[in-house]
């Protein structure tokens, strides 16, 4: 009788194959603990650096669920002693987790009122029938939306309105062609242009306001992060739209009918409804509060009083937000400011910019340069492949430990991880249009290096030329 | 019995769902259609369904609904499935959600028990191996796929026969060829075998091939019980001993117009995982449809 079945081995394989990176980000942090900490790092700052990479193993690979690595980041800090119990807990909760929680809460209470089909009226309206107007009029819609409530809530409404256009052009909705590809990759990177514009655009704004804060920095309002970013955005609306159009030019150049259908199926809809005209009410209320109270209460409590009246007039069940919230990732994102703040704490931060400055100089030959370069190129390609959001509080205390102007660093950083054009894992709302079969991996390249490119030297443009006027 | 046929797409599916039906018909089993769809990126999970749950309410199926569409207009157009069913049309709004990205819409058969549909989301071999394990299929059944990976992984964890449907022409005669050796698994292969070639209508070849000019005791018996089995059957069937090596033989023997059927290798998982097996390198050798009876 052999000591294990084949049954047994085989359950043993799979679970080795499909966990691999977990094995190996465990080995590595096993050997790595065991090496002596580098010159100028302390032991402290050594066993963070560990969990950083660890943890960005462990979220590339997806081996394991997202809250089983937020648990884990925070085992880690106290197994290895990078601080207190207490300490972990207290920075595990901030203004930013409140605001990142509050932000998906509110997106599942918007999304619940059906507002979908105003809005595409609303669109609809505007733009006409001519098939570039509609494409520029998606693109623009989705970032001016996307600016305050949060791209994947402005992606989920402008989805069916796509979907529509598409049918009432005679094409099918499961089968790709220039147009369908052309209107969702119009919601798709609208969304991401979007996201820059205020702090409340993505939860990464939140928490690299919330790092320039509590590293002592610099304190931004909400108006003055408009005032840097939304320049920005309205140059990258119609960027947008001429690498979308020439990159997947349809062959419908207007479409008349589609468009009178999609009003004659709107128009059935009816009025708007009071539960419908209050959310619109409660989330004007909350933009209100993000502008004038959040320097006084914080952009996290703001967005919770939000949830807090949805809630509290009936708009929404908390069944229903509870089950559309992802909890797993408002988990992960504390977890990782955590991490970023003992980053910050222990000195590895200040050790990862040092080093990082001194081997970029060997290429680039200039300070100012190779911080550009970490702060945006490098946030852009991690963006990509990682989330915009971990991405922002890995990298944050780093970057903003190189030097130069915090600020200007701060928030270009902050930008770059919104330039999540080139793969499908980049963003809820690039995997959302993805979801429906008619984009590729492959489309994304396409349009994605473009725009890419293009962003990036609208921010270095941006941040050379219009930020200094500011300060 | 329980058979899974595993599906992707209308364009690139037909084969395997026309295979995977005659197949049920055979055992008269019950029947589940699986569609999985593209693993969902786990920071998107909510967002996607939220997404989805808006385009329903658009009156757009969600992705991946069409091709269960599909396979019902196919299943009704067979007539796999009642009469009721058929008049009733495509039950979309009963598509139960099971958990787990796992939603089903249950049918009544007619030459099998009852089909099921199921559209699950995720990484396949990861999907498939669950819905097998959970509910106990026998045979799998999906098409042929170039990755090599994908085939290992097939063969070497889920927990059922898997029958490859590899570049099966439906305009095409096929053969069954059964390989007979003197694994554990020959005898449930022959009749196995045995059961597709009633369902398909076809003859029997087999074939029991050594490296050595010598055919030792274990491959005689299993011959000749093979031969019996058929005999009894009332299959026409014919057999050779061949020598060279198996995968090779194989090949040639079924070139692209043959259904291979052979028993799964019983070889130590560690073995197999580093070094293959028979099966799987006859699958990635053969230009046609082959069962691993496990």
């Amino acid at each position: 009788m052999p000591l294990l079945s084949n049954k047994v081995i085989t359950e043993v394989l799979y679970w080795v194959t499909r966990k691999k990176w977990l094995v190996i980000s465990f080995l590595l942090s096993i050997i790595l603990f065991y090496l002596p900490s580098p010159e100028g790092l302390l032991p402290e700052g050594h066993r963070t650096l560990i969990i950083v990479l660890t943890v960005l193993i462990l979220i590339i690979s997806e081996s394991i669920p997202l809250p089983a690595v937020a648990i884990l980041i925070l085992i880690m800090e106290v197994i290895l002693g990078v601080d207190t119990a207490d300490g972990v807990a207290s920075s595990f909760m901030n203004d930013a987790v409140f605001f990142i929680m509050g932000s998906l809460m509110l997106a599942v209470s918007i999304v619940h009122q059906g507002l979908d089909k105003r809005l595409a009226l609303g669109i609809i309206n505007i733009t006409g029938n001519k098939t570039w107007r509609i494409v520029l009029g998606f693109v623009a819609v989705s970032a001016f939306l996307s600016s305050f409530i949060g791209e994947h809530t402005v992606a989920a409404m402008m989805l069916p309105v796509a979907l529509s256009l598409i049918r009432n052009a005679g094409l099918e909705t499961n089968k790709a062609t220039p147009l369908s590809t052309l209107l969702l990759f119009s919601i798709a990177y609208g969304c991401a242009i979007g996201s820059i514009g205020t702090p409340s655009g993505g939860g990464r704004n939140v928490i690299m306001i919330g790092y320039l804060r509590e590293f002592g920095l610099v304190n931004i309002s909400y108006v003055e992060w408009m005032i840097f970013a939304y320049p920005l955005l309205l140059l990258e609306i119609p960027l947008a739209v001429l690498v979308l159009w020439f990159t997947f030019t349809p062959t419908q150049k207007i479409m008349d009918s589609a468009v009178r259908k999609l009003k004659v199926h709107v128009a059935k809809t009816g009025k708007l409804t009071g539960n419908q005209i209050m959310a619109i009410l409660v989330f004007f209320l909350v933009f209100l509060g993000w502008v004038f109270l959040s320097p006084i209460i914080g952009l996290g409590i703001v967005a919770l009083t939000g949830v807090f009246f949805y809630l509290a007039f009936g708009l929404i069940e908390w069944k229903e937000i509870n089950r559309n919230t992802n909890w797993g990732v408002i988990l992960l994102f504390g977890a990782a400011i955590s991490l970023g703040i003992q980053m910050k704490e222990t000195g590895a931060a200040l050790w990862v910019a040092e080093k990082t400055l001194i081997t970029l100089e060997l290429i680039f030959q200039d300070v100012t340069i190779v911080r550009w370069f970490v702060s945006v190129v490098l946030t852009g390609i991690l963006t990509n492949l990682l989330s915009n959001a971990a991405t922002i509080a890995v990298l944050g205390p780093i970057v903003l430990d190189m030097g130069g102007d915090p600020l200007i660093i701060g928030i270009s950083t902050s930008i770059a991880s919104a330039f999540a054009y080139l793969t499908i894992v980049a963003s809820p709302t690039c995997m959302i249009i993805h979801s429906t079969g008619l984009v590729t991996s492959s489309d994304f390249l396409k349009a994605g290096w473009k725009l890419f490119l293009i962003s990036i030297v609208l921010l270095f443009l941006v941040s050379y030329f219009y930020w200094p006027l500011l300060r | 019995m329980k058979i899974l046929i595993a599906v992707s797409s209308k364009e690139y599916s037909g084969p395997t769902l026309s295979v995977g039906m005659n197949v049920s018909r055979a055992f008269k089993a019950p029947t589940t259609i699986v569609d999985v769809g593209e693993k969902i990126n786990e920071f998107s999970t909510k967002d996607v369904g939220m997404a989805h749950e808006r385009i329903e309410s658009w009156d757009f199926d969600r992705p991946g609904v069409d091709v269960l569409e599909w396979a019902f207009d196919y299943l009704a157009d067979k007539e796999f499935i009642e009469s009721s069913d058929i008049e009733a049309g495509f039950p979309k709004n009963t598509l139960v959600d099971t958990g787990g990205n796992r939603c089903e819409v249950y049918l009544k058969g007619t030459v099998c028990d009852n089909v099921s549909l199921i559209l699950r989301n995720g990484d396949i071999i990861a999907e498939l191996k669950d819905e097998v394990q959970k509910h106990h299929y026998d045979v799998t059944i999906i098409g042929g796929s170039q990755i090599r990976r994908m085939a290992h992984d097939l063969i070497q964890y889920i927990d059922s026969s898997i029958f490859v449907v590899n570049k099966y022409d439906l305009n095409q005669k096929y053969k069954i060829l059964i390989a007979v050796d003197d694994s554990p698994n020959t005898r449930k292969a022959v009749k196995y075998g045995t059961r597709v070639s009633q369902a398909f209508n076809v003859p029997v070849e087999m074939i029991t091939v050594s490296k050595k000019d010598e055919f030792g005791d274990g491959y005689t018996n299993a011959a000749n019980w093979a031969k019996k089995f058929l005999r009894r059957s009332n299959i026409s069937f014919g057999h050779q001993y061949l020598v060279g090596d198996p995968v090779q033989v194989i090949y040639e023997v079924a070139g692209d117009n043959h259904i291979i059927v052979m028993g799964s290798s019983t070889q130590n998982p560690l073995l197999k995982f580093f070094k293959g097996s028979k099966p799987l390198n006859v699958m990635e050798t053969c230009k046609c449809p082959i069962l691993i009876v496990k």
